[in-house]
């Protein structure tokens, strides 16, 4: 009985400090892309593109929740480094607005531009010391693929979302996104450049629901 | 002439007519094939050396365009592996394409226009255009910076799809009435170096190459034909609106990347030549045209003509002398052999009726002297008989026994006679064999002399002996002696007195010969003495009956030696007679 009590306050216990601000939980499992080959570092992971179609590699999803939410006064600023001629993370999603600092961390020169729609930019060639550290602001969702005019073979992706409720899944494709507001959404796992699944989904305060993509 | 003789010069009349009708045959057909055969490889030449020439001319464009295409693949694939581009293409950033590529190809575009003759090393490239993923051109946002074309111009780098390989055009630059300039323009593709796929196209004009008046043949002009319009400066433009129809006709009819026809240019010849510049090419075909005036090469033909024809005639005029000479010398023989044979014929007629009444004359005498032998011999023997015996009797006076005697030495003389004649008439029947054995002529001559002597009547007459003893010759031995005692006989008995017989002999070898001189009267030149019956001129008391030597000469030849006169003159007369030696039994003296 004691133990009953216990299990049963285990699970009231974690929605009355989180529901109290009224929130809801969404996990479950993206079914992945199989990896063409084994990753070689379990953090490393880069831009492929197959058929002008760009993902990570080994596959990665954003899953997130579309909608629009209030804009916050202030982003907190991210960061992608370019180490090793490579982009790390390869895939970053952030809120719209995000500033993002591209430090260089290799010894040669990197010059990072991107044509995409959603942002062009193109930073000039730096080096490791260039102060400030060459950033940029994206206020403009959509996906920006990230390159080096001198390393041709480097790709990243900065996945900007208008939303500020997303997470990247691990290699096995699990996510859980928490502190969601109750409604009626949409939820989305963008699988690579060309793929975006979504599944409407009705959250209420405190409770935590599983979808799996597809 | 007669009937005959016309006929034979009418054969060999005819006989020159068929032989010079035939050389002038031959003649003309070996003109003629000369001609020909000429004209063919005339023409062949001519054709071949063109063809040579227009492949250097097109050998050398595409040596330039080679060099260009490597040139622009090289630098498309360093145009794909950049990141802008590929950013560019790949992004949906075709407005950012042209500003990407801008520096990357700067060089192509960008410092003075080479000269012509640099103009095959260079790469001066008067435009460019990008095209997307269906083949369309891009749209530079600045078409200054990559080269101004006019709106149709641009429309004509346009593919139906992307090219996989490079591909070969000619655009016309400038639309305008006068025919405009021709581009050169090579498509080469932009892969992916992702994907591996193409993504663009990269379209860059050149000016044409334009083939320097020097390096081609004699006025020869060359051009290039595309969308149904000929680009040949130098042709006035009407002629190259018809040459435009010509070549469109031959390239509509004739599914060969290259030929040649002649046409004709304002009234001059002129021999065509096009070839395909872009086989298989996405872009409109365009070909390479050259036209060359054929105006030398006839000139040569006709010269060449003349020349073989004038041989020809030449040819044909000492063919018909010739024909002529040579009828002439052959029908001459023909002709000369018919006379010949018609007087060959007289000949032998008149010769055979001389044969025939030489020997009916022949028979009569030999038949004459046998018959007068033998009726001769029996009356000579009764008398001889009769006179012997009234010798043998005693009751009469001496002067009649010498009378006697004188009559019987007469009877003896024409036994002799009769012998002789009997002998001849054999030898002319042909009835007389020679039993040949060797003979001892130097016996048989010391006999002679030796009866010649003791003759009763003989003269006073030195006798002089020179020959060797031992002398043989072959022959009967009844006829050498026969011969020898004629000769001798005669030497002594036309001797004069107080005179000399000189009687030599020696073997050469092959025959003896035996020489016997006398001293007396000479015989006079043109005295044929070997003739039968014959009798000198001169009457003198010394005298025979006219046979001996003719019988001596006969029997010497019957024994294959010759009896002749050597010398008759100053008191000295010699004969000489040969006799066949016996065989191994002399010495040569």
């Amino acid at each position: 009985m004691r133990l009953r009590g216990l299990l049963w306050c285990s699970a009231i216990l974690p929605l009355f400090p989180v529901a109290l601000p009224a929130s809801a939980t969404v996990e479950g499992r993206v079914e992945l892309p199989k990896s063409r080959s084994a990753p070689v570092q379990a953090k490393r992971y880069e831009i492929v593109s197959k058929g002008g179609v760009l993902s990570t590699q080994p596959p990665l999803a954003v899953v997130y929740l579309d909608g629009s939410f209030p804009q916050p006064a202030s982003l907190p600023t991210k960061e992608i480094t370019q180490k090793d001629l490579t982009f790390i993370p390869a895939l970053l999603p952030v809120r719209v607005g995000t500033k993002v600092e591209f430090p260089n961390l290799d010894d040669t020169y990197h010059n990072i531009f991107s044509y995409s729609p959603a942002k062009r930019f193109d930073l000039g060639r730096y080096r490791p010391d260039e102060r400030p550290i060459p950033s940029q602001v994206f206020d403009k969702p959509g996906l920006v693929t990230l390159r080096c005019d001198i390393h041709e073979h480097m790709r990243g992706l900065i996945l900007v979302l208008i939303t500020p409720h997303f997470v990247i899944t691990d290699t096995a494709g699990h996510f859980r996104l928490s502190g969601l507001p109750a409604g009626h959404y949409t939820l989305k796992a963008w699988i690579d450049s060309k793929t975006t699944q979504e599944k409407p989904v009705d959250l209420k305060n405190g409770q935590t629901l599983h979808v799996d993509f597809p | 002439m007669s009937a005959p003789g016309q006929a034979r010069d009418k054969d060999v009349a005819s006989f020159r007519t068929r032989l010079f009708t035939a050389m002038i045959v031959i003649v003309a057909a070996v003109t003629v094939l000369g001609l020909y055969l000429a004209q063919r490889k005339v023409t062949a030449d001519a054709e071949r050396n063109l063809q040579e020439n227009f492949r250097a001319e097109l050998s050398s464009l595409h040596k330039l365009e080679e060099l260009r295409h490597a040139a622009l693949a090289d630098r498309c694939n360093a145009l794909a592996g950049k990141s802008r581009i590929h950013a560019a293409i790949e992004d949906n950033a075709i407005d950012l394409l042209y500003p990407s590529a801008k520096d990357e190809l700067r060089d192509l575009m960008e410092g003075e226009e080479p000269p012509p003759e640099q103009a095959a090393q260079s790469l001066h490239a008067t435009f460019y255009r990008f095209l997307d993923g269906s083949g369309a051109v891009l749209k530079p946002p600045n078409p200054k910076e990559v080269g101004q074309l006019g709106r149709k111009a641009e429309a004509q780098l346009s593919l139906t799809k992307l090219p996989k390989t490079q591909q070969i055009g000619y655009v016309q630059e400038k639309i305008s009435t006068d025919g405009g300039a021709v581009a050169e323009v090579l498509a080469v593709p932009i892969f992916s170096t992702d994907t591996g796929n193409v993504i663009s196209a990269l379209v860059v004009g050149f000016k044409p190459f334009q083939p320097r008046q020097s390096d081609a043949g004699a006025g020869m002009k060359s051009g290039i034909w595309v969308n149904r319009q000929l680009h040949l400066p130098s042709l006035p433009k009407s002629a190259e609106a018809f040459l435009s129809e010509k070549i469109a006709n031959a390239v509509a009819n004739s599914d060969r990347a290259e030929n040649n026809f002649r046409v004709n240019v304002d009234g001059a010849p002129q021999l065509l030549f096009y070839k395909r510049l872009n086989p298989g090419s996405l872009f409109p075909a365009a070909y390479e045209i050259c036209v060359y005036p054929l105006a030398d090469s006839m000139a040569q033909l006709q010269r060449l003509r003349w020349q073989i024809g004038g041989a020809g005639a030449f040819l044909l005029l000492g063919g018909f002398i010739a024909s002529h000479f040579v009828a002439l010398r052959f029908s001459a023989p023909v002709k000369k052999l018919a006379l010949d044979s018609e007087e060959n014929r007289a000949r032998r007629r008149r010769a055979e009726v001389a044969l025939a009444s030489a020997a009916e004359e022949l028979e009569r005498s030999t038949r004459y002297s046998a018959d007068a032998s033998h009726q001769l011999k029996s009356p000579v023997t009764v008398l001889r008989v009769g006179l012997e015996s009234l010798l043998a009797r005693e009751d009469f006076k001496p002067e009649v026994y010498e009378e006697f005697s004188a009559l019987l030495h007469q009877t003896h003389r024409l036994t002799g006679v009769i012998d002789d004649l009997l002998l001849l008439s054999r030898m002319d029947a042909g009835h007389l064999q020679i039993a040949s054995t060797p003979v001892n002529l130097s016996q048989l001559v010391n006999e002679w002399l030796d009866d010649l002597g003791a003759l009763p009547d003989s003269p006073d007459v030195k006798i002089e002996k020179e020959f060797p003893a031992g002398l043989f010759v072959a022959g009967e031995k009844r006829y050498t002696s026969l011969i020898v005692q004629n000769l001798l006989e005669n030497a002594r008995k036309y001797n004069r007195p107080g005179g000399r017989i000189r009687v030599s002999a020696h073997s050469n070898g092959s025959d003896v010969v035996l020489t016997i001189g006398n001293n007396g009267r000479t015989i006079p030149r043109g005295e044929n003495i070997f003739e039968r019956f014959h009798h000198n001129a001169m009457p003198s008391a010394a005298s025979g009956h006219g046979i001996g030597l003719n019988l001596a000469r006969e029997l010497a030849r019957l024994h294959g030696g010759d009896l002749c006169l050597v010398r008759s003159e100053n008191d000295w007369t010699e004969f000489e007679v040969r006799f066949p030696a016996a065989d191994g039994v002399n010495a040569v003296a």
